[in-house]
C-alpha cells in the first residue's frame, strides 16, 4: 500500500504551491514508509468538515492542532456561490443557531452576504383539510436574533466562506504556528491501524487509524468522519447505521417569482404538505426562491422531464389546487400539458378551500439546468464515537429535508465537537480517547435523535390522505394557531434556539 | 497532643490516637467501623511499619495491591475509571491555584507527580502547553511498566524531558537546587501513607520558593468510610477491595494544622491555602461542591515561601 518515493514526490509537485510547500516541509521530517502524523484528519470537506475545521483553528486552544482536512472533490479551485444571478439548487435555511456559530469562528464575515436571505415568517398549510398555521415571530420576540427565523444561504457560499476562512485562519502572520493541511481531490483509498512497534521502546501506533490516500499516509491521533451520507469512516469504525428509506425523492430547483424583493423587506417562507409529501418554497434574494418538494419517485422523474413553462406550472398547481387535481396532472393519462391545466383550474379553485395563503407569489420561471432530484432517506449511527474515530453531519445521521435541518444539525455536530476538543486540550486530555469524545457523544447523539424522531412522525403524520389523521392533524394546526404560546415554542425549536 | 505530633507518630500509634481523638462516634457510625477495624487489623500485621529505621513512605501491602491493578488504569470501563474522571477537576484546582501567583505566563511548569500509578495525571500535565516538563515517580514497579507503555501511544508525549517515569520513592529522588520543580502533585496518595509527616517533608524539599504542593484525598469521616468503603469498594465494586485505608485518611484541618507547622510553608487562607471539596454523583460526575472537604473527597493546595531554602 506504501506509495514509492517517486510517485510520492510527482503527487507532491502537482499539488498547489502552499499545501506543497507544507506537505514537503512534513513529508520530510518523516522517515519513508511512515505515516505522517496529525492530531486531526478530518475526511469531508461540505458544511460540516470545513466549520469543524474552521472552529478548531479560530480558539486559542485548539489552533496549534495539526490538522488535515480530506476531500475527494474539488474544493479549493471550484468556488460557487459567487456566480451573477444565478443560484445553485443546493440551499439551506441556516437557523439563528447555525448563524451564531458562523460568526462566532468568523467565517460569517466571508460569506457573500448579497446572496443569502432571511426570513421572517413562515406560512405552513394541510393540503388536505385546508387547515393552517402561521409563523409571525416578530410578535414572539425570538430572542437576539430579532425576527428571524432562518436565513437560506447556498451551501457553496457556506463552504466557500469557510474555506476562505479556514485559510485566513492558517497563513500569512495570523496562521503562524497553525497547520491545516488541505488534501482535496484526493480519494481515500482505505483506513487501517498502524503497524506494531518494531520495539519495546518506540512509538506505537497499532490504535491509531491512518488513512491511506492517493497522496500518501496519513496517522490520525482523531479522525473525523464528515464524509456524508455513506461514510468510510462510518464503515471502517463499523458503527451501525439504522433507518429507513421513504420511498421518495427530493425534488429541488431554483425558481423565478412575478414580484422583486428589497433586501429589508420581510419575506415569508411557505410549506404545503400534500398526500405525496411536503413542498416548500423558500425565499432567495429579488425574485428567486429555492424549491424543495418531496414526493413520489414517479413524479419526481416526471417532473424532471417537463419543459421549463410546464415545470412552473406543475410547482404552482402544488401550491394552489386541490392534491386530486395535483395527482391528476401528473399520472400518465394527462392528455393537455399542466399549463394549460392549471390555466382554467386555477381561477376554479378558492383558496379557501386549499388553505392558499393570500400573499404566496405568483412563480413565473425556472433557472435553466437547476431541476435535480434525490432520494430521501432517514438514518441515524448507533453511536457517534470510537477509540480515535467521532462522526459528524450527514456521515452520522441524515434526515428529512422538511424541517430543512440536516445542515444545521452537522453544523451543531462541529461546534459541539470542536468545544469538546477544547475541553479535552485545557485539561490535557488525549482528544483521540473517550475521555474526551463521551461528552460529545452523549450531547449530540440525544438531541439529533429528538430531532429526527419528530421530523420523522410529521412526515408519517402528514403523509395520510384521509381519516382520522387528517382530521385530528387539522384540529391540531388550528389548536396550535390559536395558542400563541405554543407556536412561540415551536418557533424557537424551528429556528434552533437553545 | 497536638495534630502535628499525631501525625509524626508511628502508624499503629497514630491509628489508635487518631481513632480515640478525631473520629466522630454518633452510634449508627461507631458500630460502621467495626467490621473495618477488624479488617485493617489483619492487614496490619502484614505491613511494614517500622517507624524510624525506614527511610520510605512506602507501604508494601499498598505497593501489591497496585500491582494487581496495574492492567486496568487504562481501560475506560475499568477499575480506574472514577480516576480518569476525576481528573479534570485536578488541573481546575491547580489553575485555580496558580491564579493568586503574579508568575510570568510564559515561564512553563517544571511537575514532579509522586504515586502516578498508570499515568493519569502525568500524562495530561505533560500535554498542556503551559507544561515544560513532568517527572512522575511511583515505587510499584509494574503500574511504571504500565505507564510507560502507554506513553508510547502518545508520539507527543514521546518528546525528549516531555515526560519521564521512574520507579522510585520520594525520599529516594535525587535533589538538587536547578532540579526543583514549580507543582508537586499528591492525587490519591496520602491516605495510602503510613507517615505521612516525613513524607510530606521531603515532598516539600523539592519544591522551587513559591512552587505548590497540591493533592487530593479523602476525609476520614462516617460518610467517607459509607462511600469509598462500603458503597465504591463493597457494594458497587466501582473501585476494588482493599484501596483504601480509611485509617490513614487525613482531615483537611489535621492537613492545614500540619502545614502551619512547617517553617517552608505559607499557609494564608485563600491565597496560599487552599482546599476544594469534590463529591461523585454517579450518572453526573464529580462535582466540586462547598463545605464537602470536611467530609468527602477534596483538595489542598499549599505553596512554599519564595524566601524558602
Ligand atoms: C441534492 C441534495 C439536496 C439537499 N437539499 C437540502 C436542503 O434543501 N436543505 C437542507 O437542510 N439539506 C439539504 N440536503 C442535505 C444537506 O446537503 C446535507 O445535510 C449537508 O450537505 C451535510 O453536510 P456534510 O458536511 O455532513 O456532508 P456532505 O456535504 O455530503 O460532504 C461530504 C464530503 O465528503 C467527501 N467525501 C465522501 N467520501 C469521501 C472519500 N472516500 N474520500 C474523500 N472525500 C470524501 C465528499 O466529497 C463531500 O465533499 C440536501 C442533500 C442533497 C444530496
Amino acid at each position: 500500500m506504501a506509495l514509492t518515493r517517486s510517485v510520492a514526490f510527482r503527487k507532491l509537485l502537482a499539488l498547489p504551491p502552499d499545501v506543497r510547500r507544507r506537505l514537503w516541509s512534513s513529508a520530510v521530517s518523516v522517515t519513508p514508509g511512515k505515516p505522517d502524523i496529525y492530531d486531526v484528519v478530518c475526511i469531508g470537506g461540505g458544511p460540516a468538515g470545513l466549520s469543524f475545521a474552521s472552529a478548531l483553528k479560530a480558539h486559542s486552544a485548539t489552533r496549534a492542532l495539526k490538522v488535515a482536512l480530506i476531500d475527494a472533490q474539488d474544493i479549493t479551485t471550484s468556488r460557487t456561490g459567487n456566480d451573477g444571478d444565478a443560484y445553485s439548487n443546493r440551499c439551506s435555511s441556516l437557523t439563528p443557531a447555525s448563524s451564531r456559530f458562523l460568526r462566532k469562528i468568523g467565517a460569517w464575515d466571508h460569506i457573500n452576504t448579497g446572496r443569502v436571505q432571511p426570513y421572517h415568517a413562515m406560512d405552513v398549510w394541510d393540503g388536505v383539510s385546508g387547515s393552517k398555521i402561521h409563523f409571525d415571530p416578530r410578535r414572539y420576540e425570538a430572542g437576539s436574533d430579532y425576527g428571524v427565523v432562518a436565513t437560506m444561504c447556498e451551501n457553496g457560499n457556506l463552504t466557500a466562506a469557510l474555506l476562505q476562512r479556514l485559510q485566513a485562519l492558517t497563513t500569512g502572520d495570523a496562521g503562524a504556528g497553525s497547520v491545516c493541511d488541505i488534501l482535496d481531490k484526493t480519494k481515500v483509498e482505505s483506513i487501517e491501524l498502524g503497524p506494531q512497534p518494531e520495539t519495546e521502546e518506540t512509538v506505537d501506533l497499532s490504535q491509531w487509524p491512518i488513512v491511506m490516500t492517493s497522496q500518501g499516509q496519513l496517522a490520525a491521533r482523531l479522525l473525523v468522519g464528515a464524509d456524508g451520507a455513506n461514510s468510510p469512516v462510518r464503515q471502517f469504525v463499523d458503527i451501525p447505521s439504522h433507518g429507513w428509506d421513504y420511498g421518495q425523492h427530493g425534488v429541488v430547483a431554483t425558481l423565478e417569482l412575478e414580484q422583486t424583493f428589497a433586501a429589508d423587506e420581510v419575506r415569508t417562507a411557505f410549506q404545503r404538505f400534500l398526500p405525496t409529501g411536503p413542498i416548500a418554497l423558500l425565499p432567495l434574494p429579488g425574485n428567486k426562491a429555492s424549491l424543495v418538494w418531496s414526493t413520489s419517485p414517479q413524479h419526481a422523474a416526471k417532473l424532471k422531464q417537463l419543459p421549463p413553462n410546464d415545470f412552473v406550472a406543475m410547482v404552482s398547481a402544488a401550491f394552489r389546487l386541490m392534491p386530486v387535481d395535483v395527482n391528476f396532472m401528473l399520472s400518465p393519462d394527462m392528455a393537455v400539458t399542466p399549463s394549460e391545466e392549471l390555466r382554467w383550474r386555477e381561477p376554479a379553485t378558492s383558496p379557501s378551500s386549499t388553505g392558499l395563503p393570500s400573499t404566496f407569489p405568483w412563480i413565473t420561471g425556472v433557472q435553466e439546468g437547476s431541476i435535480a432530484s434525490f432520494p430521501l432517506r432517514m438514518r441515524h449511527a448507533d453511536t457517534y464515537t470510537g477509540h480515535r474515530v467521532a462522526l459528524i453531519g450527514d456521515a452520522a445521521h441524515t434526515i428529512h429535508p422538511l424541517a430543512g435541518q440536516g445542515l444545521n444539525l452537522g453544523l451543531a455536530d462541529a461546534e459541539a465537537l470542536a468545544n469538546q476538543i477544547t475541553y479535552g486540550m485545557e485539561h490535557g486530555m488525549d482528544i483521540g480517547s473517550s475521555w474526551c469524545l463521551d461528552g460529545y457523544n452523549s450531547e449530540r447523539w440525544a438531541a439529533n435523535n429528538a430531532m429526527l424522531g419528530v421530523v420523522d412522525k410529521l412526515q408519517k403524520l402528514y403523509s395520510a390522505s384521509a381519516g382520522p389523521v387528517v382530521w385530528s392533524r387539522s384540529l391540531g394546526l388550528e389548536a396550535v394557531e390559536r395558542m400563541s404560546w405554543v407556536k412561540g415554542a415551536l418557533m424557537g425549536v424551528a429556528a434552533g434556539a437553545k | 497532643m497536638s495534630l502535628a505530633e499525631v501525625l509524626r507518630l508511628p502508624v499503629a500509634l497514630r491509628r489508635a490516637t487518631l481513632t480515640k481523638a478525631f473520629i466522630p462516634q454518633p452510634i449508627l457510625a461507631s458500630r460502621a467501623y467495626t467490621p473495618t477495624f477488624q479488617h485493617l487489623q489483619r492487614r496490619h500485621g502484614t505491613t511494614d511499619a517500622a517507624p524510624h529505621t525506614t527511610s520510605s513512605s512506602v507501604n508494601h501491602t499498598e505497593v501489591s495491591h497496585f500491582n494487581a491493578l496495574a492492567s486496568s488504569w487504562w481501560d475506560p470501563q475499568g477499575s480506574s475509571r472514577l480516576l480518569h474522571l476525576m481528573n479534570p477537576l485536578r488541573h481546575r484546582f491547580i489553575r485555580r491555584c496558580l491564579a493568586y501567583d503574579d508568575r510570568d505566563e510564559a515561564q512553563k511548569l517544571r511537575y514532579l507527580d509522586i504515586g502516578c500509578g498508570g499515568g493519569i495525571f502525568a500524562e495530561s500535565a505533560a500535554r498542556l502547553s503551559t507544561t515544560r516538563s513532568v517527572t512522575a515517580i511511583d515505587p510499584t514497579p509494574e503500574v511504571i511498566a504500565v505507564a510507560k507503555r502507554h506513553q508510547r501511544t502518545d508520539p507527543s508525549l514521546l518528546e525528549a524531558g516531555r515526560l519521564t517515569y521512574l520507579n522510585t520513592a520520594i525520599e529516594d529522588l535525587p535533589n538538587h537546587d536547578d532540579g526543583r520543580y514549580d507543582i508537586i502533585t499528591l492525587f490519591e496518595v496520602i491516605e495510602h501513607i503510613q507517615r505521612p509527616s516525613p513524607f510530606l517533608q521531603s515532598c516539600i524539599s523539592h519544591l522551587k520558593p513559591g512552587g505548590w504542593l497540591i493533592g487530593s484525598t479523602i476525609a476520614r469521616t462516617p460518610v467517607s468510610w459509607f462511600t469509598t468503603k462500603l458503597v465504591a469498594e463493597d457494594l458497587l465494586r466501582i473501585v476494588p477491595r482493599g484501596t483504601h485505608n480509611w485509617n490513614q485518611y487525613i482531615q483537611p484541618q489535621e492537613m492545614r494544622d500540619w502545614a502551619r507547622m512547617q517553617p517552608e510553608l505559607s499557609t494564608s487562607d485563600g491565597i496560599d491555602w487552599q482546599v476544594m471539596g469534590v463529591v461523585y454523583v454517579p450518572g453526573v460526575g464529580w462535582r466540586q461542591v462547598k463545605g464537602s472537604e470536611a467530609w468527602g473527597n477534596y483538595f489542598f493546595g499549599v505553596r512554599k515561601r519564595w524566601d524558602a531554602e
